[in-house]
């Protein structure tokens, strides 16, 4: 950096991704809190642990492969070509954006002099990583083995979504410009997958014990501590503001002729496509999204505050994927159809299906998730889903408009392609080798049991010896 | 193993080097294996611990609610 206005440019942009990493830093905060809160005395501990930590194996993983993956996919590989450099293969060439600077052993992952973006543009999207495994790990508490866990977090947290955000969210994304895939904050590329994800693992693992009836009828495991699940929900919903921020670009001059060629400077905000959006206006479209959510969740819900603060987290969710361009009204009424959807296929599929989820995250994350990308697909009809070209459907070498059966296929692959069915796969796998669940008799005295019992016979002692 | 001894030296060079960390250029291929290999170490280890645990605390048969004998008080 030579000159004051670049370096200011630079400076500030490495700065307002690192202020979205420590916001959304909160997220997993609030997880933590929800699901500590969501579940029994006797399993609190574990609880924790095993949420805590993903935190390094999702890290670490993501510093290994997670972030070379998201680079080097975007063309499927074999689906689109890249416009970069128009081959359909890995993109790991020369180019300035290829996985060839992102592999772990590459200088520019680490402290460079000239490079001053890639680090906290690698730990903005870590923290969607996290946030993703976090989704998963609400649904399966107190049954599941913290070393099953952590495969699956780093499944979803490292391979799976980074795909998905290659394919779905990266600018030179194959579902882009096959589809006309849209979903600015991430309706699917986070929530659908991971309630997929969550949902196929699920299945294989089965309820907790004593969750139905032997006639099948579900019985209510309420949280134990509501309080320190509402904490946990506002902290969700404070962390949720700085992944809205992270999903953008906050200065950026789109008429470079490198991008779309204007022919004059446009210095702009843009979301995660490099298409023109302002962070006023996603802030408007955050906060009635979040009241479309809690006012449609208090009523379905009939005043559960379980309930009214998750569908707040839905109403956000649903609206996520066309959160840049909505109206603001728009945003509240998707929120609301978000979550009454969601809310009742929950409970639909508990009973039918017998499913489990302890904290309902497949419906908030996945059922809304899902649901917001196909109203985007109506709502933003015959937008365009890139800065850089329009074209048809299926044409590849352009990029489609936005619309609904693009969106249709797109929640398919998001839940059911990247998330449900490995999910499913990978659970059948650690259910195989015997590592998956916990044993029953664990699972009824409580994972916990053992600390529980050390920390009374520590207070015996120091008791007795205070007498 | 420094890779800048001099930053009046290093920063007015014709190009600068923006890698400074220590043993840049040289190490980074050793660091990945070293942080792999404590990866996968991680998880045999942990996964030996828990299986042991588990097992331990199985073979116990505690009832649903033996817990809340040792719930503590301070």
């Amino acid at each position: 950096m030579t000159d004051q206005l670049g370096a200011l440019t630079t400076i500030f942009t490495e700065f307002y991704y690192w202020v979205t990493v420590v916001l959304m830093f909160l997220i997993h905060v609030g997880f933590c809190m929800y699901e500590v809160g969501a579940s029994r005395y006797k399993h609190h501990q574990h609880t924790l642990m095993k949420n805590t930590m993903l935190i390094p194996l999702v890290t670490v993983t993501w510093f290994f492969f997670g972030w070379w993956i998201y680079w080097a996919f975007p063309t499927g590989p074999g689906l689109a070509p890249s416009i970069m450099n128009e081959s359909a293969a890995l993109i790991t060439d020369e180019s300035t954006f290829s996985a060839k600077w992102y592999a772990p052993n590459t200088e520019f992952m680490a402290i460079n002099l000239g490079d001053h973006i890639s680090g906290v543009f690698w730990a903005a999207f870590l923290l969607f990583s996290w946030t993703a495994a976090s989704i998963v790990s609400g649904a399966i508490i107190e049954r599941i083995t913290t070393f099953a866990f952590g495969i699956l977090a780093i499944a979803i947290g490292s391979v799976f979504w980074t795909i998905d955000a290659a394919w779905g969210w990266h600018f030179d994304g194959w579902m882009l410009k096959l589809l006309g895939y849209h979903d600015a904050y991430a309706s699917g590329v986070i929530h659908a997958i991971a309630g997929g994800f969550a949902l196929g693992v699920l299945i294989v693992l089965g309820p907790r014990i004593g969750k139905f009836t032997s006639s099948g009828e579900p019985r209510n495991i309420g949280p134990r501590n509501p309080w320190l699940v509402t904490i946990g929900l506002f902290l969700i919903y404070t962390g949720f503001w700085g992944f809205y921020a992270a999903c953008n670009i906050p200065i950026y001059d789109v008429g470079n002729p490198d991008d779309y060629g204007l022919g004059k400077e446009y210095w702009t905000a843009t979301n995660i496509y490099v298409t023109p959006t302002t962070l006023s206006g996603i802030t408007m479209n955050f906060l009635m999204s979040l009241s479309g959510g809690l006012l449609a969740g208090y009523v379905i819900a009939k005043g559960d505050p379980f309930w009214t603060y998750s569908s707040g987290l839905a109403g956000i969710i649903c609206a996520s994927a066309g959160n840049d361009l909505y109206h603001p009204i728009q945003a509240m009424v998707i929120g609301m159809i978000g979550v009454v959807i969601a809310y009742k296929l929950h409970y639909w599929v508990e009973r039918k299906f017998k499913i489990d989820d302890a904290v309902g995250a497949v419906a908030v994350h996945g059922y809304a998730g899902v649901v917001g990308l196909i109203i985007c697909g109506f709502v933003l009809n015959g937008y365009p889903s890139s800065g850089y070209s329009v074209g048809a459907m299926w044409d590849g070498s352009t990029y489609a408009s936005i619309n609904p059966l693009g969106q249709l296929i797109g929640a398919f692959i998001m839940f059911v392609v990247l998330g449900l069915i490995p999910g499913y796969i990978l659970a059948k796998i650690l259910n195989g080798m015997g590592k998956l669940r916990i044993p029953r008799d664990v699972e009824i005295a409580g994972l916990d049991y053992e600390i529980m019992e050390t920390a009374k016979e520590d207070e015996k002692a120091v008791s007795a010896a205070t007498k | 193993m420094a890779t800048v001894t001099n930053w009046i030296d290093h920063l007015s060079a014709d190009e600068v080097v923006g890698a400074v960390y220590p043993g840049a250029g040289s190490s980074e291929t050793l660091l990945v294996i070293l942080g792999i290999v404590i990866w996968i170490g991680w998880h045999v280890i942990t996964a030996r611990s828990e299986s042991e645990e588990l097992s331990r605390l199985a073979r116990k048969k505690h009832g649903a609610n033996d817990h809340k004998n040792n719930i503590t008080d301070w």
